[in-house]
């Protein structure tokens, strides 16, 4: 409520502004794309289209005169293949010898095109309607006519159309764009569009012309990590629970290929520390085997001979792709509910109807080699990047696949990754389109993104979110400074007091941070002493050897297991300074609790440090005419 | 100011044998990653303050606090106007307190319906818009939807409570809510409730009585101009003339005491009505109720006009203005009485009021000396004019005799 009530009757005629800015954010995957839009509430929502689809399949299909695009093209992939098109992003950009020509694909192939040089392009068959006949009432040389009835249109011609990728690509754009403007209502005037780590700067020119030829103003392309961390440094995504330093590793698991990027996040300013890509493990690996699995337990069941991945024979193609629709419905209730989902496939081959079930258990097993090598894969790049993985404080799915709940448990145990590692399993914001909906994050994050630069007025500002501006090059700290507070609790043993990081290593210069805490001083002194440290961080591994069960005595010759415990360790290195104050504003803790009777203190502690690496640290008690106290370390 | 991360660590006092350690002045913190090393990715506000640091302000902190200060003064302002379009009608927001919030909504009969809706501040001046407003504001702070997010389970600490559910009597003051609302939106039934509302009744009570008025010495004006505000609520004329000002002229305040004599008013009992009893089929009980009802109501209703009429009987007997009109009329009919002058001057001291007594005295005196020379003077002449007019008309019998001889 308005805190300055006005006279009766005094208000203006309120004027209607809309607070959505009219900006989209485009996640444009290989296989599915999303939409976002910024809603009233100043969060960044995902929005279904026309067909009430939040994901939206890539693909475009020519039937006769219509043409279909997203899931209802590919639901024609069953039935009119050679006139649909799929998976045109990864292409988009590329030169035609640079495709690769492989894969039988029952898709429309790519193909050069007839007239340009060394282009992609789809060939498919569509219905043109042929050209109205002329009116006769406009010739001047008028003759008699048999009947007043005009001359029936001709039936429409079947010709052949030639499609370049850029071409398929602005056709899809367009489809998007349009379904966000159906949603708010108005002309959409910027869109911030996801794209791969992999994109080279040539398909990125071809994104962006493609999109201005669908007739949308690119405000950004974005790294689908940073699409990922622009969801993921919202406050409604941290909450309370999060710190705002941490480091996160984003799992895009897509269906043709996985991307790992480890970033730092540190209070909203993020960095990648190492990233990989792999295309040689993907979502439809899991669907090949889950295919192979119905089409076996069609097999037992109907007696009826059904070979798929690779099938051979039309009939049995037909029935691959059927079920390849059939199963996305399959995944989806089997990362949305704990029991078991069924398949159910009409008339699947030679004209005998499926159903089959699958729980989550046979779900796991069958994607088990598939989450072993993406596990191998975070190993991997862990190892690279030189980081524990014990120091990774969050995990962030990405795609589908993502959902499946699976492929957290084995990751969290395969990797080694800390007990209380947040995901957003952990966090239970995965169900219900919840806030860590892995099929959503992409497009909120562009969605994000998209209102943020739209809300920005310095041109030279805007100018630095393109693509390679050489403000986005910084320094950054390579260790942990903090405040310790020396006391001699057992706990705090090996660095001889309490220790509060202040600057995490990782952290982009210029730098400011503040932090805030209770510090108890005697009542006597009203001491407040502490020393400032660079640290270095460390893991302890313990190994903790486990009583072997006294049942297992027939297998007397295993060896007794070995767990690893590992323990986080500080080791001071260079002492940069020590303050010793008296506090002013110490308060007494009065009634009941363990801390009656003494006395505290509420402090800040501020830490800048600036490009060249040169600390000034403020001790501040909070309130007024608390003590204040500072002292700078110069560069190097 | 940057944003302050509170921890919720607490660290114990420093040991009394603590020495600060000597910081060797050449330490240093460690070098960092050089320029290139590592790159931003392009997202999220913290993005925009780092390069608002490093493209306009030199890396200079204090100078990005003060421009997002500024920043953030000018959205207010844009938004601070932006907000101005929501006009609450001054329905403003009112405290509630415990025992408001505890009410019992099947004694709704009882509550206070405009304190329930925070227009206590307004009462019966409320418009319906008003007290639309002041609904969906109350309606949003109570719903019971947000009551049962907001009641953490564990606020009640009593063990043998635990798993019953506590939030049973949530929406008890939405009930209140509503039931207000429903009275205060229905014109016939907020005009009931506004005939007997309880602050005002109470008020009532508090009127003074010609032997308080006397012993006490209250000042005429102050007591009882509330008195008549009270009152005037229930006219069906409106606007309702004010009891005045010692300086009021005659006519305002004939007018004042004609209007309350004749006060007519739209205030009915029916609000303190004995509930018919619905459960019991007598039809002879509930028109015996009803009978009961309705000649308690013309009782009340009936003492309420002779309550008013003994207000304003009394008002008239203590109102010194009157005295001073009767006075004032009494002067001028003596003054009249003894000139037969009308609208003598009226205030006079008595010296003077002597003089001109005498004054108008020997005027009358010489007046009527001279009217009677006049008279005298008349009497002649018209006795001369007779004369004379005899003198002619014998003159002309004469003329016409001869004539005719």
């Amino acid at each position: 409520m308005a805190t300055k009530s006005l006279q009766n009757g005094s208000a203006e005629v309120p004027i209607e502004i809309s607070t959505l800015p009219p900006v989209v954010g485009i996640n444009f995957g290989n296989s599915y794309a999303s939409i976002a839009v910024f809603t009233k509430e100043g969060l960044a929502e995902c929005i279904a289209n026309e067909d009430g689809e939040r994901q939206i399949a890539c693909a475009i299909a020519f039937h006769g005169e219509e043409m279909y695009i997203g899931n209802q093209a590919k639901q024609q992939l069953v039935k009119n293949a050679p006139n649909s098109i799929v998976g045109f992003r990864n292409l988009l950009g590329k030169k035609f010898s640079e495709i690769p020509q492989t894969e039988n694909t029952t898709s429309a192939r790519v193909i050069q095109h007839p007239e340009l040089p060394d282009t992609a392009a789809y060939k498919v068959q569509v219905l043109q309607p042929s050209p109205a006949p002329l009116s006769n009432t406009t010739s001047a040389y008028t003759t008699p006519a048999a009947s007043h009835a005009p001359t029936p249109r001709s039936e429409p011609i079947l010709v052949d159309r030639i499609l370049t990728v850029s071409e398929v690509v602005t056709i899809f754009l367009k489809s998007l764009v349009k379904s966000a403007e159906d949603f708010l209502g108005k002309q959409i005037k910027g869109a911030v569009i996801s794209v791969p780590s992999t994109f080279t700067e040539e398909q990125k020119d071809a994104l962006e012309k493609a999109a201005q030829d669908a007739g949308v103003t690119v405000l950004q392309l974005l790294d689908e990590a940073g699409a990922a961390a622009a969801t993921t440094t919202t406050p409604t995504w941290s909450g309370d629970s999060l710190r705002p330093d941490r480091t996160q590793l984003l799992v895009d698991f897509g269906s043709s290929a996985v991307s790992l990027s480890l970033l730092s996040v540190r209070e909203g300013l993020t960095y990648i520390l190492a990233a990989s890509n792999t295309s040689a493990i993907g979502a439809n690996q899991i669907d090949d085997k889950l295919i192979k699995f119905f089409a076996a337990d069609f097999t037992k069941k109907m007696k009826v001979p059904l070979t798929v991945c690779p099938a051979t024979s039309p009939a049995d193609q037909r029935a691959e792709a059927k079920l390849r629709l059939a199963i996305e419905h399959t995944k989806r209730t089997i990362s949305a509910s704990p029991g078991a989902a069924t398949c159910s496939v009409e008339s699947l081959k030679d004209g005998m109807d499926f159903t089959g079930s699958i729980n989550r258990m046979r779900f796991d097993m069958l994607g088990s080699p598939i989450y072993a090598s993406v596990a191998a894969e975070i190993t991997a790049l862990l190892a690279s990047a030189a980081i524990d993985p014990h120091d990774v404080d969050e995990v962030v799915y990405i795609g589908g696949t993502g959902c499946l709940p699976g492929l957290d448990n084995r990751l969290c145990t395969e990797v080694g990754l800390r007990e209380d590692v947040e995901t957003p399993f952990a966090r239970g914001t995965i169900v219900g389109g919840g806030l860590g909906d892995p099929t959503t994050i992409l497009a909120r994050g562009c969605a994000t993104q998209a209102a943020l630069i739209d809300s920005i007025q310095e041109e030279e500002l805007r100018a630095a979110f393109g693509r390679g501006h050489e403000a986005r090059e910084v320094k950054a700290t390579t260790k942990t400074i903090g405040v310790l507070f020396p006391n001699s609790l057992e706990e705090n043993k090996e660095v001889g007091g309490t220790w509060i990081p202040v600057v995490q290593k990782e952290t982009a210069l210029p730098v400011r941070r503040i932090v805030s805490f209770d510090v108890e001083v005697t009542e006597g002194s009203k001491r407040i002493a502490f020393e400032v440290w660079e640290v270095k961080e460390g893991i302890r591994v313990e190994k903790v050897v486990q009583s072997s069960l006294p049942s297992s005595d027939d297998e007397d010759d295993e060896e007794p297991e070995e767990t690893e415990i590992k323990h986080r360790t500080l080791a001071k290195e260079v002492l940069l300074g020590a303050i010793d104050t008296q506090a002013q504003l110490a308060i007494q803790t009065k009634g009941k609790g363990k801390d009656v009777g003494k006395w505290f203190t509420r402090v800040e502690v501020q830490f800048i440090v600036s490009l060249e690496g040169a600390l000034d640290v403020e001790l501040r008690e909070v309130g007024p005419d608390g003590v204040v106290e500072r002292f700078h370390v110069s560069a190097l | 100011m940057a944003a302050v991360q509170h921890l919720t660590v607490s660290t114990p006092p420093v040991p009394t044998s603590y020495k600060t350690p000597s910081v060797p002045s050449t330490s240093r913190i460690s070098a960092p990653h050089p320029s290139g090393h590592r790159s931003l990715l392009p997202v999220g506000p913290a993005y925009v303050n780092h390069l608002r640091l490093s493209l306009h302000h030199a890396h200079s902190f204090s100078a990005l606090d003060k421009h997002l200060e500024a920043e953030r003064e000018r959205l207010a302002a844009i938004h601070g106007e932006s907000n101005a379009a929501e006009d609450d009608l001054g329905v403003g927001s009112e405290e509630e307190p415990e025992e408001l919030l505890n009410l019992d909504p099947k004694e709704w009969k009882k509550q206070d319906h405009y304190a329930v809706l925070g227009l206590s501040h307004l009462r019966y001046k409320a418009t319906p818009e008003q007290i639309k407003i002041a609904n969906r504001k109350k309606v949003l702070k109570h719903h019971p939807d947000k009551k049962a997010s907001s009641t953490p389970s564990s606020t009640t600490n009593s063990l043998y409570l635990t798993g019953v559910n506590q939030n049973t009597n949530d929406d008890a003051f939405f009930k209140c809510i509503a039931k207000a609302h429903e009275v205060l939106t229905n014109p016939e039934k907020r005009r009931q409730f506004d005939s007997v509302d309880p602050v005002f009744m109470e008020l009532e009570e508090d009127i003074p009585n010609a032997t308080e008025i006397k012993n006490k010495n209250l000042d005429f004006f102050k007591t009882f101009v509330p008195v008549f505000e009270l009152y005037s609520r229930f006219s069906k004329k409106q606007p309702v003339p004010g009891l005045g000002h010692i300086d009021s002229t005659k006519e305002e305040v004939e007018g004042f005491y004609d209007f309350w004599y004749n006060f007519d008013s739209w205030r009915s009992f029916e609000w303190m009505d004995k509930e018919v009893n619905e459960g019991s089929d007598s039809r002879d009980d509930k028109r015996y109720t009803e009978k009961k009802n309705k000649s308690e109501r013309a009782r009340r209703k009936k003492e309420d006009i002779a309550k008013l009429r003994g207000l304003v009987d009394l008002a008239l007997s203590l109102d010194p203005r009157i005295k001073r009109i009767k006075q004032q009329e009494k002067e001028a009919r003596e003054a009249k009485k003894r000139a037969g002058a009308p609208g003598a001057p009226v205030k006079k001291t008595k010296q003077q009021e002597e003089e001109e007594k005498k004054k108008a005295e020997e005027e009358a005196k010489a007046k009527e000396e001279a009217e009677k020379a006049a008279r005298a003077e008349a009497k002649k002449a018209k006795a001369a004019a007779a004369n004379a007019a005899k003198k002619a008309r014998r003159q002309q019998r004469e003329q016409e005799e001869a004539a005719a001889a």
